[in-house]
């Protein structure tokens, strides 16, 4: 065997890569919780007290903020049906 | 001069050695294999600092306990003082710890060379030590030869303990076989100039090798076998303490001002605890004595009273210099500064200095943060280029105000400005570069290029502001409305893209970075007059000169061009390496399709 497939072996055996993949998920959950968190406090603001540059512009931000969220739930989504494909697998075994 | 005397009087004095006493010879191999060993060693721990080490250092050095504790830590796993205060300096270099912090790890890594005195006086001098160095040093060679950089760091460490071993058995061997030809203990002196002559050669022996922990093993082996008497012991390595500071004040030579202060600290602290040792040495020697007693050494067990000695003595320069730590940064501050600028010189690099060059972690560290060093000038560069007050653009005034305050009446020589802040500072971080690359890994070298593209976006930004500004100012107090609006335009976007940088490069919630990204980057878009049709349309109602229309084509171009330059050189040195969004910022910043998706709802 050589030291790169023991390496890999060893990387596999350990969950190394799984445990990379975790840490990528906590982040974005991490993140998603703050998005929506700051999705909350631009929904909440009063828009009759804003003038009409205000409101475009706080427009705008709940448009970004909207399209962060939506890829950040794909990723995730990605990530967690990535798992379940594993997990399939290791039963399947 | 001396340095050209010195290295070849030290080879005829050893060859004139090893002619007249094989045993001699011996022992200096000894201590040649047991340096040997200390370098392998270093370069196997080496190749383990990378990656987490600022994560590390972060953690264990925000208190002056902790970077002792690291300091002493890090110096009895590596077994090298030097070690650790090179990398201490060059920490500093990096601007990846402060000067208090650094002083914690050179209290610490003093202490810490205790335990090579204890290893040695416990087990080295007891057991046949070459038995474990022989296996060591054919697995660490073998190892060596692989090529994955963990194996590779972990033969160098095994080959370097194996080498220390042998060594240790070379001195040992050779002060044993020299006994029967010629007495050392014969030359012992007694009293006070006993105690300065020797603390004289334990300065000598050290400065030469380069390590007070080869010479306190050197000592250890002398006086096991009773080659020296255990009071001149003592002052040798009282002499080695001192002579230690020498090979850090060397390391400081090439690194930058705090690196110089640290050094400064450590050759400080070691005198000044020797003076103490010296002034109480009856004290001491009493004192180590009543330890080893109540700790069960007995009176003949010299090795081990010397190591309780080491410690002591260590322990006691640490717990006496706490007390005082701010007070002698504040020292080192005001006695060590800065070389004064003359006004023609070029602004110089501050974080880039040799000493950062060898680890992948520090050099990268230190390039990031001379990369932002290069945006603050341009910053400055591009804010009075377009005639705009930097303290206006962090301000939270609207926008139209920051554009009506102008900076100066006349118009800011960018050239000079360039000349001065830029493009030396820009060569220095691109001629360093290239140097760092050559210590580093493949993956390494990739953040590297992500941080030369960043540089570069940052130098064309400058160079687009030159080109844009000599309009802005023409028409900017243009008697043409539709004219002067569009370049106050123009002006007004790049105010916002200069505010939104800067409120990234100030926040560290990860949501509001995205976002400030996301809005400058579809700002950037939106402000493209050309591809909106403003232009056209101004040509067309005959409202500006068809003169008018190339500059302001032109100028547009300029403009959209330092919004790409600036927003990319953002996503990569404003985001943090600790925070979630350096990992997921490729996924999560916003692409050209979401751009235009975000464009199509707002025209809906």
């Amino acid at each position: 065997m050589s030291i790169k497939k023991f390496i890999n072996s060893v990387k596999e055996s350990l969950g190394l890569d799984e445990f990379e993949k975790a840490g990528k998920k906590k982040s974005i959950k991490r993140l998603l919780e703050k998005l929506k968190s700051r999705k909350k406090i631009l929904d909440k603001e009063p828009k009759k007290k804003l003038d009409k540059k205000e409101k475009k512009e706080l427009k705008e931000e709940l448009a970004i903020i909207t399209l962060q969220i939506k890829k950040g739930e794909k990723i995730l989504d990605e990530l967690n049906s990535e798992d379940t494909k594993i997990s399939k697998k290791k039963k399947g075994k | 001069m001396l340095r050209r005397i010195f290295l070849p009087s030290i080879l005829i004095i050893l060859g004139y050695g090893f002619f007249i006493s094989p045993d001699f010879k011996e022992i200096s191999a000894g201590v040649a294999i047991f340096l040997f060993g200390m370098l392998t060693l270093e370069e196997g721990f080496k190749a383990f600092s990378g990656g987490t080490l600022e994560k590390i250092l972060e953690k264990s050095t925000d208190k002056l306990h902790k970077s002792i504790g690291f300091g002493f830590v890090a110096t009895a796993i590596m077994q090298s003082s030097s070690l650790v205060s090179v990398l201490t300096i060059s920490f500093i270099g990096a601007g990846l710890i402060g000067l208090t912090q650094g002083i914690g790890i050179i209290f610490g890594a003093n202490i810490g060379t205790t335990t090579g005195a204890w290893l040695m006086a416990g087990f080295g001098l007891k057991v046949k030590i070459s038995a474990y160095a022989m296996p060591m040093l054919v697995f660490g060679v073998i190892l060596i030869f692989q090529k994955a950089k963990a194996l590779k760091g972990l033969g160098y460490i095994l080959a370097g303990l194996g080498f220390l071993f042998l060594g240790i058995h070379y001195m040992k061997d050779g002060f044993e076989a020299f006994k029967e030809t010629i007495d050392l203990a014969s030359f012992a002196v007694d009293g006070f100039k006993g105690l300065m002559i020797f603390i004289g050669i334990g300065v000598l022996a050290t400065v030469v090798m380069q390590s007070s922990h080869a010479t306190i093993v050197l000592i250890l082996a002398a006086l096991s076998v009773g080659q020296i008497t255990y009071e001149n012991a003592l002052a040798l390595t009282i002499g080695a303490n001192i002579g230690t500071t020498v090979t850090a004040v060397i390391g400081s030579l090439s690194s930058n001002i705090d690196g110089k202060r640290l050094a400064g600290a450590h050759f400080i602290f070691n005198v000044i605890t020797a003076v103490v040792a010296v002034i109480f040495m009856d004290q001491i020697i009493s004192l180590v004595a009543g330890i080893s007693d109540s700790i069960g050494i007995a009176s003949d067990n010299h090795t081990l009273r010397l190591a309780v000695f080491d410690s002591f003595f260590k322990i006691m320069g640490v717990i006496m210099f706490i007390p005082f730590v701010d007070k002698l940064v504040n020292f080192l501050q005001t006695a060590i500064k800065p070389g004064k600028k003359k006004e023609e010189e070029f602004e110089g690099v501050k974080y880039l200095n040799d000493s950062v060059l060898e680890l992948p972690a520090t050099s990268m560290a230190a390039l990031a943060r001379e990369t932002k060093h290069l945006y603050d000038n341009a910053f400055e560069i591009i804010t009075h280029g377009l005639n705009l007050k930097r303290s206006n653009i962090i301000s939270t005034m609207p926008l139209d105000n920051v554009i009506a305050d102008s900076y100066s009446k006349n118009i800011v020589d960018i050239d000079d400005f360039y000349l001065h802040k830029i493009k030396g500072l820009y060569g220095e971080i691109i001629d360093f570069s290239a140097k760092a690359q050559s210590y580093m890994t493949q993956e390494d070298i990739q953040e590297l290029y992500k941080l030369k593209l960043a540089n570069r976006d940052i130098v064309e930004a400058v160079k687009d502001t030159k080109h844009l500004q000599k309009n802005l100012i023409k028409y900017s107090n243009s008697t043409n409305e539709h004219i002067k609006t569009q370049y106050d335009s123009i002006k007004r976007n790049l105010a916002d893209l200069l505010r939104n940088i800067s409120y990234i490069t100030n926040t560290k919630e990860e949501d509001m970075i995205l976002l400030s990204l996301s809005k400058a980057k579809l700002h950037a878009e939106q402000y493209d007059i050309v591809a909106n049709g403003t232009v056209d349309n101004l040509i067309r109602n005959g409202l500006i000169t068809n003169e008018m229309a190339t500059s302001l084509m032109n100028d547009s171009s300029y403009a959209y061009d330092i919004h790409v330059n600036l927003i990319a050189m953002a996503e990569i040195i404003f985001i943090d390496s600790d925070s979630d969004l350096k990992s997921l910022s490729e996924d999560m910043v916003m692409n050209d399709e979401d751009i235009d998706l975000i464009l199509k709802e707002k025209d809906a």
